[in-house]
């Protein structure tokens, strides 16, 4: 009875060390997705390209967030809000970083009107070089009828 | 023909002009260390322990050593007791010390200031604009602002309880702290 009762509370103590310490069972985000976007400030790289104390930190940080199933979200502002935006690897999508997301579709799509434009012209110049063929006139058409006739 | 041809170069020439502006905006306002003898650069940053905010305004009439640090910088831990211990030596000659730390977790520089009984006011700079205003590179570095306000001294770069920076630290404190 005794051991039956020690084992029950040994349980019960698993279960809530478990469950206090425990990781999350569905993580939202994996550490290795977080790694590749988000830098370490001091190293100037993404932190999985860093072994710096603050890039472990950083780890850390997120490994901890993870556990407790925050979303890549709620992580992302989290440390917006401890190391500021020099954390993200992409700029955000406001005030003048937007213009990080903008100009390089903006120079594409100009690079594609250009080339849409330039082989317009060029086309057009083509067909202004190929002379239209001349057609012959009703007199000598039927002149070379009748000689072409003799050949028949 | 003659249209498109001039569209062409109007347009060329605005891109050009467009990343020129962008280079230009990139070099004026690239982080230069500011001038000893000018002005130290204006700051107001939230408090690290708590509520609040710090502006360095408040502090004129006061020498100041602003101390830039991070939790996870081994050299920030080799002089932390030493700045300490100079705080405690010279504020009663009315000298002001500020730690900033910057692109640090608020918890992990909470621990850091705990750990090493730091009592003397520290403010959090997330961005690290504070320190993008004072041109710093890596930490710690220190700074000293003398009463009416003015960089003054050396900037120190690494430990200031390492090598000459022990001299320097002294030296630029009393620069400092000399009331005109």
């Amino acid at each position: 009875m005794r051991a039956a009762a020690f084992a029950a509370v040994v349980v019960a103590a698993l279960v809530a060390t478990a469950s206090a310490f425990g990781a999350c069972a569905q993580p939202k985000v994996s550490l290795a997705k977080l790694e590749g976007e988000v830098m370490c400030p001091i190293c100037h790289t993404t932190l999985d390209q860093s072994n710096s104390l603050a890039a472990q930190q950083i780890e850390q940080f997120i490994s901890v967030r993870i556990a407790r199933c925050e979303s890549e979200a709620q992580i992302k502002s989290d440390l917006v809000e401890n190391y500021g935006t020099v954390i993200l690897a992409a700029p955000p999508r406001r005030g003048f970083d937007l213009l990080a997301w903008w100009l390089p579709l903006g120079g594409i799509s100009a690079a594609a009107l250009l080339v849409g434009f330039g082989a317009w012209r060029w086309r057009r110049a083509r067909a202004a070089e190929v002379e239209p063929e001349e057609e012959l006139d009703p007199e000598t058409e039927r002149r070379l009828d009748d000689l072409l006739a003799h050949y028949e | 023909m003659r249209t498109a041809k001039l569209t062409g170069q109007v347009v060329a020439l605005a891109a050009v002009a467009g990343l020129l502006g962008l280079l230009v905006w990139r070099l004026t306002h690239e982080s230069h260390p500011p001038k000893v003898g000018g002005p130290a650069p204006a700051f107001s940053a939230l408090n690290l322990r708590g509520e609040g905010k710090l502006a360095l305004s408040s502090l004129r009439g006061k020498a100041v050593v602003v101390n830039f640090f991070q939790s996870y910088c081994v050299p920030c831990k080799t002089e932390a007791s030493a700045l300490q211990q100079a705080y405690t030596q010279y504020r009663k000659d009315g000298v002001v010390f500020v730690g900033v730390d910057y692109w640090d977790s608020i918890a992990e520089g909470r621990k850091f200031v705990d750990r090493h009984g730091v009592t003397y006011p520290v403010v959090r700079d997330p961005g690290g604009t504070v320190a993008d205003r004072y041109g710093v590179t890596g930490t710690p570095e220190t700074f000293f602002i003398d009463r009416r306000g003015r960089l003054v001294g050396a900037h120190i770069l690494g430990p200031i309880n390492q090598g000459s920076n022990k001299s320097l630290f002294r030296e630029s404190l009393a620069v400092a702290a000399k009331r005109s």
